[in-house]
């Protein structure tokens, strides 16, 4: 059984993590906790980390025990200066909390870009657990904020992403807010749909490389995807309508509604996994080997897991892309929006400038 | 009869006037005889005729009294003893007669009036001139003891004496008898008694099994005789009385009794109860067992005997034992406990109340509250597992 650590980090990181776990407990609604256990498909840990306390009390289906606070008033206000100096100065405790959850085969650290203390922290994180664990792959699953969120965000998106990049985790999932935003109604519903959604596709991939499958899809494959391309992927999801082929189920999870980032699959992914759930009878294994040897005459090498279960079939495509433009627009809307924010701070800087220098040589008469 | 009679001519009448007046405050005395079938005149008045004499149911006389004023007259018979018997001749002459003494064919009487009596006529017979010896038995009984228990005998005591002055023959004994009692040797007929003589006769009254207890009235012991003139006479003891007790049986007669501490007790608690046997009876008992009937809900004790054997009870003694019971369930238990001795057996009864313990009142309660206990507490801990 593989030992998974899941890392929740900043707000959104402790939300995606909560719904992990109440997941975990199943259909049992919001009081399954009093009456059942949490059944991971894996030895899963999670911890939620964060330096806002009030976050982490929001979190409903998290055990306290795992929920760190990182004494910091009550949070970095969006500042990753701020971010990175706190967890500098209580790493110490952090990867004390970790290392009390035993070793681990497989780590993710799900993070906003946008925030403060996750997007401060994944990277830093990344870094420390690569030393500490350097045998255990680190998949960080960056969720990217609403564009009009406000150029703080932006540019700790664009910061944070790429310092991910740079202390080269094992791969980096990109889930984005905004591509999502349209799939909901209103914005708690689609933060609660985007929580869910991520979730469960993770839950997904973790039981999928827990389990004895019928075509076999393990760790070691998902590295080789997650290092394929520019190590920067996303997932994508179907669930075959009832008279739909094992063939169009796998198609429809590389569909842009499926998929967690947009991004043109047969255009720009490197490698990718497909790890297909349902039952016997829908499992057309000639069917499922040709299609995915056709796709992968597009989308490059493709690894396939079948896992047989009752229920019609579910497919997860996890991908790592060659070329990632809907990144580039981010980054443009970006440092738009810091060039922005400084002509503004400089503009704001001189109006000030102007007003003080009409006092400049002048001293109080009281 | 005896060869001591001696007849007289009536006609020498003469001898026979032996007319003795006898004067005492105004009363003329006369004492005659007269022989049966004959007659005397008396003051040329008053006839006075001897019909009959007997000695049966004692010595009378039938006498026929007339005058000539009362030809018919009247007819009485007179006994020795009895008041004496008044004649009016219907001229003023009153004469009252007692029968003195009655010869084998003749009666002495006293006469007695206020006027001097002189016999001035006699129509006389053969006349007894001595008088016939007479027995006159007496007879009394006693019963010793006159107290005894079905099955025993007493002696009966028959004492007979002749108080007259002939010898008593033919003498029949008809002794009274009590139901369900045996006569042993109590004879029939007697012996010839003397006069003035005694006979003690004895014999056996035996109480049988079947007798039933009290006081039984023993009716009198009546003699007949005869005496030499074979005049018949008779007579009778006073009745007696036996009181007889039912006989003294041994038997062992048990009796058990339990003595509870407490008739309301708690379910669960020690109920303590001593068992008491006693011999009321007049014998010892052997093998004496005791069983205990415990109704449901109701165990012994550990440690406890509940059935035990006695080898024997001897009398006005006991045996006393305690037991201590358990009721595991609420409400009145009956408990009996059965002694048994020589085919005979005795029950005694027990009954008390068990009630829950306060606590257990609310056992329903506690245990319905538990499973809402442990689930409240589960939640509270699983609230506190997953509150920050």
């Amino acid at each position: 059984m593989l030992n998974i650590l899941v890392l929740g980090l900043g707000q959104c990181g402790n939300r995606i993590l909560d719904a992990m776990n109440r997941e975990a407990f199943g259909r049992g609604g919001a009081f399954a906790k009093y009456y059942t256990r949490q059944k991971f498909p894996a030895s899963v840990k999670t911890i939620a980390i964060n330096t806002a306390i009030n976050d982490l009390k929001g979190l409903v289906d998290t055990r306290a025990k795992d929920r760190l606070h990182v004494p910091h008033l009550h949070g970095v206000g969006a500042n990753r200066t701020l971010g990175k100096q706190v967890f500098e100065d209580n790493k110490e405790i952090i990867m004390s909390e970790i290392d009390r959850r035993g070793t681990f085969d497989l780590i993710f650290i799900i993070t906003s870009a946008a925030g403060g203390s996750g997007s401060s922290f994944a990277p830093l994180l990344v870094r420390e657990l690569k030393e500490t664990y350097n045998n255990a792959p680190v998949i960080c699953i960056a969720v990217l904020p609403f564009r009009e969120e406000g150029s703080i965000f932006l540019q700790n998106a664009a910061f944070c992403l790429k310092d991910l990049v740079e202390e080269k985790p094992s791969g980096v999932l990109l889930v984005d807010n905004q591509y999502l935003k349209k799939y909901a109604g209103d914005i708690k519903s689609a933060y609660d749909k985007f929580n869910t959604t991520t979730a469960r596709r993770l839950l997904f991939l973790i039981e999928a490389l827990n389990s004895e499958m019928l075509m076999v899809t393990d760790l070691g494959d998902l590295k080789t995807v997650m290092n394929g391309g520019i190590g920067i992927g996303t997932m994508g999801f179907y669930e075959a309508s009832k008279d739909s082929t094992i063939k169009s189920a796998i198609l429809g999870s590389f569909k842009p509604s499926g998929l967690l980032f947009p991004t043109n699959v047969y255009k720009e992914g490197a490698r990718a996994m497909l790890i297909i759930k349902g039952d016997k009878k829908y499992l057309d294994l000639d069917l499922i080997t040709k299609t995915i040897e056709d796709l992968s005459t597009e989308v490059g090498q493709v690894f396939k897991g079948v896992l047989i279960q009752k229920g019609r079939p579910r497919v997860l495509s996890l991908f790592t892309l060659n070329s990632v433009p809907e990144l580039e627009k981010l980054y443009a809307i970006a440092a738009e929006a810091i060039r922005f924010e400084r002509e503004r701070q400089d503009k704001s800087k001189s109006q000030l400038d102007s007003a003080f220098s009409h006092i400049e040589d002048l001293e109080p008469i009281y | 009869m005896n060869g001591c009679r001696v007849l007289v001519v009536v006609a020498a009448a003469a001898l026979l006037i032996l007319v003795l007046p006898m004067t005492a405050a105004g009363v003329e005395t006369t004492k005659v005889t007269i022989g049966v079938n004959e007659y005397v005149v008396l003051n040329n008045d008053i006839y006075i005729e001897v019909l009959d004499v007997s000695g049966d149911m004692g010595w009378s006389a039938q006498v026929h009294f007339y005058s000539y004023l009362d030809p018919v007259g009247t007819k009485k018979t007179l006994y020795t003893g009895d008041i004496p018997t008044e004649y009016p001749s219907g001229s003023g002459l009153i004469i009252e007669v007692t029968l003195d003494s009655v010869f084998s064919n003749a009666a002495s009487f006293v006469i007695e009036s206020s006027k001097k009596l002189y016999v001035t006529d006699r129509n006389a017979g053969e006349v007894e001139t001595e008088p016939v010896a007479v027995p006159k038995l007496t007879i009394t009984r006693t019963i010793d003891p006159n107290k005894a228990e079905i099955g025993q005998t007493v002696k009966v005591t028959l004492t007979i004496k002749n108080t007259g002055n002939g010898t008593a023959t033919d003498i029949m004994l008809d002794e009274g008898t009590i139901a369900k009692t045996y006569k042993d040797g109590c004879p029939s007929t007697i012996e010839d008694i003397a006069a003035g003589a005694t006979e003690r006769i004895e014999y056996d009254l035996k109480i049988r099994e079947d007798a039933q207890s009290g006081t039984r009235e023993m009716p009198a012991s009546v003699l007949n005789y005869k005496g030499e003139s074979g005049v018949s006479d008779s007579t009778e003891s006073q009745s007696s009385v036996l009181t007889i007790i039912p006989k003294e049986v041994l038997l062992p007669e048990l009796t058990i009794s339990i003595d509870p501490i407490d008739y309301v007790v708690t379910c669960g608690d020690d109920v303590p109860m001593v068992v008491t046997i006693t011999n009321i009876g007049n014998a010892t008992s052997e093998k004496v067992y005791v069983k205990g009937d415990l109704p449901p809900g109701v165990k012994l004790a550990k440690g406890g005997e509940l059935e035990p054997v006695y080898e024997s009870v001897k009398p006005d003694k006991g045996e006393e034992y305690e037991v201590t019971l358990v009721a595991s369930e609420e409400g009145k238990h009956v408990v009996e406990m059965k002694m048994m001795w020589a085919g005979e057996e005795a029950t005694a009864v027990f009954e008390f109340w068990a009630e829950k313990s306060g606590l257990e009142k609310y056992y329903v309660y506690i245990i319905a509250a538990i499973p809402i206990l442990l689930i409240l507490l589960w939640i509270i801990k699983r609230r506190r597992e997953y509150s920050y």
